[in-house]
């Protein structure tokens, strides 16, 4: 049986004022009728591009396609027949469906779009066929979908939405790109779910693009690894998964943080002396909109939040986006206003002498970020950021402020010519160990760090979290790490808080939460991590389509 | 529909607004150095007329009760009488609305015909010829000063070609449109300049946009792509820059109305700072403020109309 | 996205090379009308205010290169020496709303609360008004002249770059440098000067040279008007007004002043674009 999609010796190069390079080099790749195909890279691989470049939508008019055949059911498919293929045989869905739904058109109108073109329907007969593809991927309220935008649903529904437009017009093949980086991850597993099912039901081929080798190892048949613009390997799942052959392969599962090594496994900490950080029901509410001639609205971010944290401890605080993990972290550096409630560090007590003791977290508490180019000033060398925080800090003579800069661009083992770079010039991995060794600069106690590897990539993730263990296992440091990622939360942290909706859900040592969660939510959040693992399947979030209908 | 609610809401927030517009006003006139009740009755004024004045607006009281007055009079419709006209400011005001209005809904509908097709030709072109020549003649466009574009379209259309009227405002309405061509155009090309790079602008972004990404993906031809989805999602920041620049275009017929003697709202107020007729300086520049308070929420309502992710 | 990233760090040359073209195209116009407007006494062909009774209305020639005027003026003379006054108007006319502008809106986003509150509610008033109507009326007080134009300027002309640098602080205030700023303990004096204003400028950099444009428009309106700069000073907005009554017989003398406002605008706007493009402001 021959292969429905065939590519063949792939080459695309970018070309721009005599510069050249080639971005994609000889690239063959089968995709089977009714099987998901896997493309894992990490960003510059150019699986993005490979999609792209089968349907011909190259994102910049630099590139060209210089070698190489696509085949569509043995049928060489050129450019000039690509508008009449595409949405028709090949359909297409991305990551972040905000930015990719017509905000100023209907839910409803975009699908119907696709009807009335590709299948000439007329506009009754298109809506009718559009509320019932809305139907099949879940939406609850078809017919109001049908008249409803973009934003006025949730990111999940709005991947399902952006999938019943990419599957109108009966496509065979669907190109999915990355389409649950941007979820939360029990959505996350309802959309891997439903994509599984409309394989199953519709006898569609998906080729699957992915960072995560977790979403591959749960979803796919068959896996290619790309990297640089070249198929390192490919292969089955299972095959692939138990021995690759390739180095890079075999690093990419390395750095999974589903994988648990020996000796990971963080020992729980004595908590024999005072706590570092003692939170005693601490609210945090926002105000939402409201005001003139409209009652004043409220959102609470943390609604009676209490928490001790001792000193060297590692304690990892997880929860889906709109938990209040974040805020938390703010409020106990006195960032954010507190509504009330008590927060105390080291015995000086925030909410009561606020002055001194933001004095003592200066000193004593550090910040990391999510964004490693947003956290540090565009406008300052890594060196001159340095330099502001020892100086401010007072604690270093003028005379060894040099010296004290390369020690740090030791610790977080940049080298210290980075001290002249500003950050547009670094990568973000580069930036990240600047915004640590920022953080170390304070020479702190404990440093909170907020989602800080949620934009890497995961072998740079792998580096972050391996230096931060090394951190802690040299200085003794409190760590406060928060990420929606249970997985890199499990390898790191002793201790683990679940939070959910501006509470605590549940508490307590890494291995029991992980091994027996007590709380539904936290087993839901726990199952809905795709693990590396084929055999330990998806199991979170709610099955979706038991409101099927007939079509 | 309650995304419309605001449209009974929003003008309850007009009121500080308004209140400054007043206070402005009103303090502009009373900086005038010299005897109040002179600067609003000119210098010929008759002893009685100064008294009767000195009492209706209480300039021997102290300033806020001035002031009190002053809005006293204004709720009554009461803005004072034209030293040089003689009449009612209100009244005078009313007279010369038509024309201003006609300019500036002539200057904003003939800038967005001249804008939309050339940003449109310049955004899907871009980089090509058509694309250059448009992005040159519209950054140059913006700096043409109206009263000189004014005075080369006369010269062109009413002197060499003489298709047209060199000035003035007719009495019929074919009169008076043919009247008001020039000095629309003048306007509108002005506008269309600033209207064309923000569109192309927008359309360039829309056409590699996300949207676009994604129609294509779903095989709709380019077309398509462009005119259903590109061009309504480039066309809602349009409206909002015509909104903040409708105070710029205000001004513009101040001076287009002196370059082509069109009898509206701008040329009495540039008379009347030439004749010191205070009283109508201060009436017309009150219109003025309220009219652009109007007209910013006219284009808050398209705003919501156009976008319905926008909430007021 | 996977290309765009791989894209984003190949050097673009080209668009480099493009927007140092419009920079160098920009500059250089300006730089010539600050020379010419220097250089006036030696450059320019006569005395821009000297009647020649004898030579008026002459269309251009060799010896008149842009003609005269009815007093027998010397165009092209006129032109040079209208530059020394419109340059300062651009100047001056930026440079004080720019310095009240940038300190209201710091001010303003980084305190907030009621001095934001009252700075937002002066600024919907002024921009109530049609900036124009609200100059006239200021110069309806303070009597016709270049002196009272530059006040008008000073008091109507901040709000917009107040508003500009209130709503970047506001964004910037936000960003994670400025919280990790502010986590780290450094003084409020240091956080806006050191790590919001200078990113806050970039922006306002670009406008002001947007705004020059305006204001040049602006001020040679105004004298068009005849309330502004006063004749026989030699300035462009004055000569179109001069010449509207000759407009029949002497086409050159309205349409050389324009094209000297149109250019040095063209060289304000060029400059600008390719400012906006090296600083990656969108406007």
């Amino acid at each position: 049986m021959s292969a429905q999609l065939e590519i063949r010796g792939l080459s695309v190069v970018y070309r721009d004022a005599g510069e050249e390079r080639e971005l994609l080099q000889d690239i063959s790749l089968d995709l089977q009728r009714g099987e998901i195909l896997g493309l894992v890279g990490e960003s510059g691989s150019g699986k993005s591009l490979l999609c792209r470049t089968v349907i011909g939508l190259m994102p910049s008019r630099s590139l060209t396609m210089t070698a190489g055949t696509v085949t569509l059911d043995g049928v060489a498919i050129h450019d000039t027949d690509m508008a009449g293929l595409r949405g028709r045989r090949i359909g297409m869905i991305f990551q972040n469906p905000t930015s990719h739904l017509d905000p100023v058109m209907t839910i409803g109108k975009q699908i119907a779009e696709g009807l009335r073109h590709h299948k000439r329907l007329s506009a009754v007969a298109a809506k009718a066929e559009a509320i019932g593809l809305l139907r099949q991927v879940g939406f609850p309220d078809p017919g109001r979908a049908y008249g409803s935008y973009a934003h006025e649903f949730s990111g999940g529904m709005r991947q399902r939405a952006m999938i019943a437009v990419a599957l109108a017009c009966d496509p065979e093949i669907l190109i999915a790109d990355e389409p649950t980086t941007a979820l939360d991850v029990t959505i996350q597993a309802q959309i891997l779910r439903l994509l599984i099912e409309l394989r199953d039901r519709r006898g569609l081929s998906i080729i699957l693009i992915t960072h995560d080798l977790g979403v591959v190892a749960q979803s796919c048949d068959r896996i290619a690894v790309m990297r640089a613009g070249r198929i390192v390997e490919e292969g089955e799942k299972r095959a692939l998964l138990a021995d690759p052959r390739h180095p890079y392969t075999r690093q990419l599962i390395d750095s999974h943080p589903t994988m648990t090594h020996a000796g990971d496994e963080p020992a729980p900490h004595p908590h024999d002396r005072k706590p570092i950080f003692e939170i005693d029901d601490l609210r945090v509410h926002f105000p939402a909109g409201g005001g003139f001639l409209t009652p004043k609205r409220e959102f609470q971010a943390l609604k009676g939040v209490s928490l001790r944290v001792w000193p060297g401890e590692t304690v990892g605080i997880v929860g889906e986006s709109g938990s209040g993990k974040s805020t938390l972290a703010r409020a106990i550096l006195g960032l954010t206003r507190i509504t009330s409630g008590q927060v105390s560090f080291e015995g000086h007590v925030l909410t009561r002498d606020p002055k001194a003791t933001l004095k003592h977290l200066h000193h004593g508490a550090a910040m990391v970020f999510q964004d490693p180019f947003n956290a540090l000033n565009p406008r300052l060398t890594i060196g001159e950021t340095l330099a502001e925080v020892l100086r401010t800090q007072g604690e270093t003579p003028a005379a060894e402020i040099e010296t004290r800069i390369g020690e740090l661009l030791d610790m977080v083992g940049l080298e210290r010519s980075y001290a002249t770079r500003r950050p547009r010039s670094m990568s973000g991995g580069q930036c990240q160990r600047a915004g640590i060794a920022r953080a170390l600069a304070v020479n702190p106690r404990v440093i909170i760090a907020d989602e800080c590897v949620a934009a890497l990539d995961v072998t740079i993730q792998a580096q972050i979290v391996a230096l931060f263990r090394d951190l802690i296992a040299r200085t003794g440091l409190t760590l406060i790490f928060i990420a929606h990622d249970l997985a890199i939360v499990r390898t790191l942290c002793e201790r683990v808080v679940v939070m959910h909706h501006g509470a605590i859900v549940e508490e307590g040592p890494s291995a029991r939460i992980f091994a027996r969660p007590e709380q539904a939510y936290t087993a839901a959040l726990i199952a809905a991590v795709p693990d590396i693992d084929p055999d330990r399947p998806l199991n979170g979030g709610q099955t979706t389509l038991q409101q099927e209908s007939a079509t | 529909m309650h995304r419309y609610r605001f449209i009974l809401f929003r003008p309850l927030q007009f009121i500080p607004v308004l209140f400054g517009i007043s206070i402005i006003t009103f303090v502009l006139v009373r900086l005038i150095p010299g005897d109040p009740a002179r600067i609003l009755l000119g210098t010929r004024a008759t002893p009685t007329a100064i008294a009767k004045i000195r009492a209706q607006y209480g300039l021997d009281d102290p300033m806020w009760m001035q002031y009190l007055y002053f809005l006293k009079n204004l709720a009554a419709g009461e803005m004072g009488k034209s030293t040089l006209y003689k009449i009612d400011v209100l009244r005078l005001i009313a007279t010369r609305i038509e024309p201003t209005l006609a300019l500036v809904v002539m200057g904003v509908v003939l800038a967005l015909l001249i804008a939309v097709p050339f940003a449109a030709l310049s955004a899907r072109r871009q980089g090509g010829l058509a694309d250059h020549g448009v992005r040159l003649v519209s950054t140059a466009g913006i700096g043409f000063p109206s009263f000189w574009l004014g005075a080369m379209l006369i010269l062109l259309f009413s002197i060499r070609l003489d298709w047209l009227p060199v000035s003035g405002y007719g009495e019929t309405p074919v009169d008076k449109l043919q009247h008001l061509i020039l000095p629309g155009l003048t306007i509108a090309l002005s506008l269309s300049a600033v209207l064309t790079r923000s569109l192309r602008a927008g359309m360039i972004a829309g056409l590699s946009s996300d949207v676009a990404t994604a129609a294509r993906a779903r095989g709709m031809p380019e077309n398509t792509v462009f005119w259903r989805h590109v061009v309504p999602n480039a066309l809602v920041p349009t409206v909002n820059l015509l909104a903040v620049n409708i105070g710029w275009l205000i001004g513009g017929t101040v001076v287009v109305e002196s370059v082509f003697a069109v009898p509206g709202l701008g040329q009495l107020m540039v008379r009347g700072i030439f004749s010191r007729d205070y009283m109508v300086v201060q009436g017309v520049a009150l219109t003025f403020a309220v009219a652009t308070v109007l007209i910013n929420f006219a284009a808050d309502i398209i705003t919501v109309a156009l976008d319905p992710r926008i909430k007021l | 996205m996977t290309a765009p990233a791989l894209s984003r760090r190949a050097p673009r040359w080209r668009a480099f090379l493009r927007r140092r073209t419009m920079l160098v195209a920009g500059l250089a116009i300006l730089a010539s009308f600050v020379l010419l407007a220097l250089l006036a006494p030696w450059v320019a062909p006569s005395d821009p205010i000297f009647q020649d009774t004898t030579a008026k209305l002459l269309p251009p020639s060799l010896a008149h290169p842009m003609g005269t005027d009815n007093f027998g003026r010397d165009v092209l003379a006129r032109v040079i020496w209208g530059a020394r006054i419109d340059l300062q108007i651009a100047v001056i006319g930026v440079v004080f709303p720019f310095l009240i502008g940038t300190g209201v809106g710091t001010v303003a986003g980084f305190f907030g609360g009621w001095v934001d509150a009252l700075f937002m509610r002066i600024i919907d008033v002024v921009l109530a008004f049609p900036f124009l109507v609200l100059m006239l009326s200021i110069i309806t007080i303070l009597g016709p002249g270049l002196g009272s134009f530059y006040i008008a300027m000073a008091l109507v002309g901040w709000v917009s770059y107040a508003r500009l640098i209130r709503a970047q602080i506001l964004v910037l205030k936000t960003q994670d440098f400025a919280v990790a700023a502010q986590s780290l303990g450094f003084s409020r004096a240091r956080i806006m000067f050191r790590h919001l204003l200078p990113n806050a400028l970039a922006g306002s950099l670009v406008f002001v040279m947007s705004d020059a444009v305006l204001v040049l428009l602006n001020g040679a309106a105004i004298s068009y008007l005849g309330l502004g700069v006063q004749p026989p000073l030699a300035e462009w907005g004055v000569m179109v007004a001069e010449a509207q009554g000759f407009i029949t017989q002497a086409w050159w003398i309205t349409l050389f002043p324009g094209l000297a406002i149109v250019t040095l605008a063209f060289g304000f706007s060029l400059t600008g674009d390719a400012l906006a493009d090296l600083l990656g402001v969108h406007e």
